[in-house]
């Protein structure tokens, strides 16, 4: 392990404990909701992951963008690392979602507006990766990821408005609404907090990925020119 | 004038390379007849006032599957004999090529929804209301704007993958979704009776025709990135 990989693993760990406090504050210090009782808790996860999964939408989108104007690998590497983990994050959002939705709706998977549209989102990341996988290294792969993550992001406004475009199941949001919040103050600070370590924490992810395609691009270009040599 | 005269010139060759092999366009008609047939044995005899709703679903759903098909291999013809290589290095307008393209299958795909609708009407013959509305194939139509453009931008981003037959169906479903389901909710206000296009228009057709305009928009912007020579 050289000195780069030992402050990084390290900013990591500190950003994961920081998500651990953080649950802590949500899960033990909070008070319990009057009509979902403890169940609730959940959203202190679900809401956060859903929020990250949509954000690394736009970070794939600007990476997208960004593949278009310069020729480097590295938008394209963004990119890839945004739809790995905005597919885990959706994924974690469907399964959290589907943990919240037993005790409160009396079944664990409906085909509801949003979470049918959640589902398609971690259908366009996981086509996103097999695209990257499934087609050559070069420029058409570039170009091609490129224009699947511009309509990677056309999708999430959709998901967003779903609640509010058709009848669901899905509760309306309840902190960006007209009228201010509807949450308990207490409760929306902890959920704040558990938004910005998450967010930090899939920053440092992001980062870490990066790096690591980065090193995987240098060994297979090493390994070509070995087997040139 | 350049890009006019590209476009006429190319849309004719497609016509002419289209119609020149028949079967083409009539399997894809097959496919959708024999998938209604499915769609109306595996249904069984259903209540008289779920019909229109199941027409809808059935006429969208197999016209969407047809599609799905014929449009993922829009760009076959181009690919043989080297001609899709021989054409990314002519001084040929992109956007040209899209047009071109884009039309040919607008067109072809008219030929498969129009009469998947016409046959779905013909097997729910005992509906209470009248399913055929001139509305119906307004809406149908612009639905196939969206998923035309779409399908001709997937179609080229999948040439050269390992696992094209696969993907294309992994990604353009998912992509697809917004204009199907606005189609449908579209179409089943009109046989309901419930809303007229022009109310419409402010609702479910509005959100068609956004997706419409987004899709040709990136359609006709990023295809020739796609095909630019290296």
């Amino acid at each position: 392990m050289t000195n780069t990989d030992k402050k990084q693993f390290s900013i990591v760990s500190i950003l994961a404990l920081g998500v651990a406090i953080t649950w802590y504050i949500g899960l033990a210090l909070t008070p319990t909701d009057q009509a979902m009782g403890e169940i609730y808790r959940v959203i202190y996860f679900h809401v956060p992951c859903a929020i990250t999964a949509f954000a690394l939408a736009y970070v794939l989108f600007f990476a997208s963008i960004l593949s278009f104007r310069k020729s480097s690998n590295q938008s394209v590497y963004w990119g890839r690392a945004a739809a790995e983990l905005g597919f885990v994050f959706t994924v974690l959002t469907l399964a959290t979602g589907s943990i919240w939705g037993y005790p409160t709706w009396g079944v664990w998977w409906t085909w509801d507006a949003r979470i049918t549209t959640t589902f398609l989102l971690a259908l366009l990341y996981a086509g996103y990766i097999l695209l990257y996988n499934g087609l050559p290294r070069g420029s058409k792969r570039t170009k091609a990821c490129a224009i699947l993550g511009i309509l990677i992001a056309v999708d999430v406004p959709i998901i967003y408005k779903s609640v509010t475009w058709w009848r669901t199941l899905h509760q309306p949001p309840s902190i960006l609404r007209e009228g201010g919040s509807s949450m308990d103050p207490e409760m929306l600070q902890a959920l704040l907090l558990n938004f910005g370590s998450i967010f930090l924490l899939t920053g440092g992810l992001l980062y870490l990925r990066v790096v690591n395609l980065n090193l995987a691009s240098k060994l297979e270009a090493e390994s070509y020119n070995a087997m040139e040599s | 004038m350049e890009f006019v005269r590209q476009c006429r010139l190319l849309t004719g060759h497609y016509i002419r390379i289209e119609f020149a092999q028949p079967e083409r366009l009539i399997s894809s008609l097959l496919f959708s007849t024999t998938i209604l047939l499915i769609f109306i044995f595996s249904m069984g005899k259903t209540e008289p006032n779920l019909v229109p709703n199941l027409f809808i679903a059935e006429s969208f759903l197999t016209g969407f599957f047809a599609l799905q098909i014929s449009f993922a291999r829009s760009l076959e013809p181009d690919t043989q004999d080297e001609v899709y290589s021989l054409m990314r290095t002519y001084p040929l307008s992109p956007s040209a090529w899209f047009t071109s393209k884009y039309c040919l299958v607008v067109m072809t795909g008219t030929l498969v929804m129009f009469p998947t609708i016409l046959v779905a009407a013909f097997f729910h013959l005992e509906a209470r209301v009248p399913l055929l509305h001139p509305e119906i194939f307004l809406i149908a139509f612009l639905a196939l704007i969206g998923l035309a453009a779409i399908g001709v931008l997937l179609s080229t981003m999948m040439l050269g993958a390992n696992t094209r037959q696969i993907l294309y169906p992994i990604i353009y479903f998912p992509l697809t979704c917004p204009v199907l389901i606005s189609a449908v909710e579209a179409s089943r206000a009109i046989i309901d009776g419930t809303q007229d296009l022009s109310t419409l228009f402010s609702s479910w057709l509005g959100l068609l025709l956004i997706f419409d305009i987004i899709y040709c928009t990136i359609g006709f912007l990023l295809f020739g990135e796609l095909t630019k020579a290296d």
